[in-house]
């Protein structure tokens, strides 16, 4: 009995979790926790304040590296034969089309929720400082899922895939001067074929998700240094100055001591992980908001992690990921679509392949990117930043329309076609 | 060791590992550039004239290509990769012109732009007879729309 005791104790080194240091320890003597800090503002772990946005596309992308890792099993990346794997995991494979399925409707969740993640983080100002190459790495990120969602796609070598990565790829190639070069590498030759469907797989299964782990790492810890999850300022308590207490001491004075903290109180503790807040004064209302991460944070967590895969497991018991027929170069689709997240940009390059295909999207990424440098404006309030808030609402109302007319207005020909309009002849 | 050396061995050393990892980009590079491609040549017999319609093109499949054949004129090979973004485009007898299903780009039966997004017109091929009495088309030589072989 003491011997596993002994063990259990050389395990878990903490202290019990019913008391506060015990609560404490868990995160910072854990490896996997210690992301979080022992304590959080309660008003923080509100729903309503991030919708979770962050964590949910984290968890979305936990169920893809896991289905992705699965479907490797049976797939081999090699033009006759990974269409017949996809038909095996089709009709073969236990429990084949649940778990195509759950990686393909994540993969269409990740893209939505990076988005709604990143419209969120622009609408409460969350980019300012000193968070502002945070949501750089966020706008790779961003391009690091479409990078994912376009080398999947090809995948599976069906028509749809097919046809998708050879628009997709020929409007890169109208990049000036390096655009046919920088098609061939990532095709490895001149048309979708063997080749590019390999290279596809490396950038899919190995490059892309090592740099999406390696950003959202740093993503993350960023996010930690600077003071956790961001509220709406509008949220955050007025300071009334009669109240402040300041906990520790300027540097230049001798022992740090607490003020007006009773005993119970283990601040300390994250205050000096984060290094930062050791010399802010806090206000008392503020400080009582805080709670120990364990359980009240990691309870939210869990409730969030149980939701998505739940929820995507569900979608995926009832809807199946598509398969078209086998890719057949010869014969091009009627219209010939691009993934639901490009067809804002295809509807961009009908009109036009370099201002549509590569300046728009090269713009709006570079845009993107300048934000919280080009944001001089250093209020979070929306009241304050009304013409921010107006640009951003364009950039997004102009993509989802583009999208909503690529997916449901264009018919054969890519003729402007409304969807309650049935196409009859020529639709094949 | 004297600020000199310091100096001239530190910039040998910053050159040498500049270069160093300039190199290694390059290779890098090089290496994702295919040596040799796994493709279908580029020139390639069609069959005898005898197995040519007069009249409406016949589309070759695995070629991508449309070859004509009027009683006059005689042969001309163009391409049905539409100049957009790659899709292969249809030809249509009932208005005489190419028609391309991704983005709507159509093309007079001379292959220019009729309207749509393409930016250049279809390419017209070099097609020669030869010594065994096949046509021979030739990818690499991009001919003028009126470019014709008689037979």
């Amino acid at each position: 009995m003491n011997l596993i005791r002994e063990i259990y104790q050389s395990i878990v080194r903490r202290d019990p979790l019913s008391t506060d240091k015990g609560k404490s320890e868990l995160v910072f003597l854990n490896v996997w926790l210690h992301i979080h800090p022992a304590k959080v503002k309660k008003e923080n772990l509100k729903f309503k304040h991030t919708f979770y946005l962050g964590f949910i596309t984290f968890f979305l992308f936990v169920i893809l590296v896991t289905t992705g890792i699965a479907l490797m099993f049976y797939y081999r990346p090699y033009p006759p034969h990974a269409y017949q794997d996809m038909k095996d995991l089709q009709f073969v494979v236990f429990m084949g089309p649940f778990l195509r399925g759950m990686h393909r409707w994540a993969a269409h969740g990740m893209v939505v929720c990076v988005f709604l993640h990143m419209c969120r983080v622009f609408y409460t100002g969350s980019y300012k400082k000193p968070r502002q190459f945070n949501w750089v790495v966020g706008v790779f990120l961003l391009l690091l899922t479409l990078g994912l969602s376009f080398t999947g796609y090809l995948l599976p070598w069906d028509q749809l895939a097919f046809w998708a990565i050879t628009v997709g790829t020929n409007i890169g190639s109208y990049a000036p001067l390096v655009g046919g070069k920088l098609r061939e590498i990532l095709l490895g030759g001149h048309t979708v074929g063997e080749a590019a469907l390999l290279r596809f797989y490396v950038l899919h299964v190995a490059i892309l998700p090592s740099l999406v782990i390696l950003l959202t790492v740093v993503h993350f810890w960023r996010v930690r240094k600077d003071g956790g999850l961001s509220r709406p300022i509008w949220k955050l308590k007025t300071n009334k100055p009669e109240q402040l207490v300041t906990i520790g001491v300027p540097p230049q004075t001798a022992p740090a001591q607490v003020v007006a903290a009773s005993q119970e109180k283990t601040y300390g503790l994250m205050e000096v992980v984060t290094g930062k807040p050791i010399f802010e004064t806090v206000d008392p209302e503020e400080e009582d908001d805080a709670v120990f991460s364990y359980p009240f944070a990691f309870f939210r967590e869990g409730i969030a992690l149980m939701a998505t895969v739940t929820g995507i497991m569900a979608i995926s018991l009832f809807f199946h990921a598509p398969l078209e027929e086998l890719a057949n170069p010869a014969k091009t689709p009627n219209p010939a679509k691009a993934p639901w997240y490009f067809l804002g940009l295809q509807e961009l390059v009908s009109h036009s392949a370099l201002l549509g295909g590569v300046v728009a999207p090269t713009l709006m990424v570079l845009a993107l990117l300048a934000i919280p440098y080009f944001d001089r404006n250093p209020s979070r309030r929306p009241s304050e930043r009304k013409w921010a808030i107006w640009l951003f609402t364009l950039f997004v109302v102009a993509n989802l329309v583009l999208i909503v007319i690529g997916t449901f207005f264009r018919g054969p020909g890519w003729a402007f076609v409304p969807p309650w309009v049935h196409v009859v002849a020529g639709a094949e | 060791m004297n600020r000199r050396s310091f100096l001239s061995w530190g910039s040998a050393g910053v050159v040498a590992l500049g270069s160093g990892v300039g190199v290694s980009l390059g290779a890098v590079v090089r290496f994702l550039m295919p040596s040799v491609f796994y493709e279908p040549p580029q020139v390639f017999k069609v069959g005898t004239p005898a197995d040519f319609a007069f009249g409406a093109p016949t589309f070759l499949v695995d070629e991508k290509i449309f070859v004509f054949r009027d009683r006059e004129k005689g042969f001309a090979v163009a391409s049905a990769v539409c100049t957009h973004l790659g899709c292969t485009v249809a030809y249509f007898q009932s208005d005489q012109r190419f028609h391309c299903p991704c983005h709507g780009s159509v093309f007079a039966s001379n292959g220019s732009v009729v309207h749509g997004p393409a930016p250049k017109a279809l390419q017209w091929y070099e097609v020669t007879l030869a010594r065994d009495g096949q046509l021979r088309v030739d990818k690499d030589k991009v001919v003028p729309s009126s470019y014709r072989l008689m037979v």
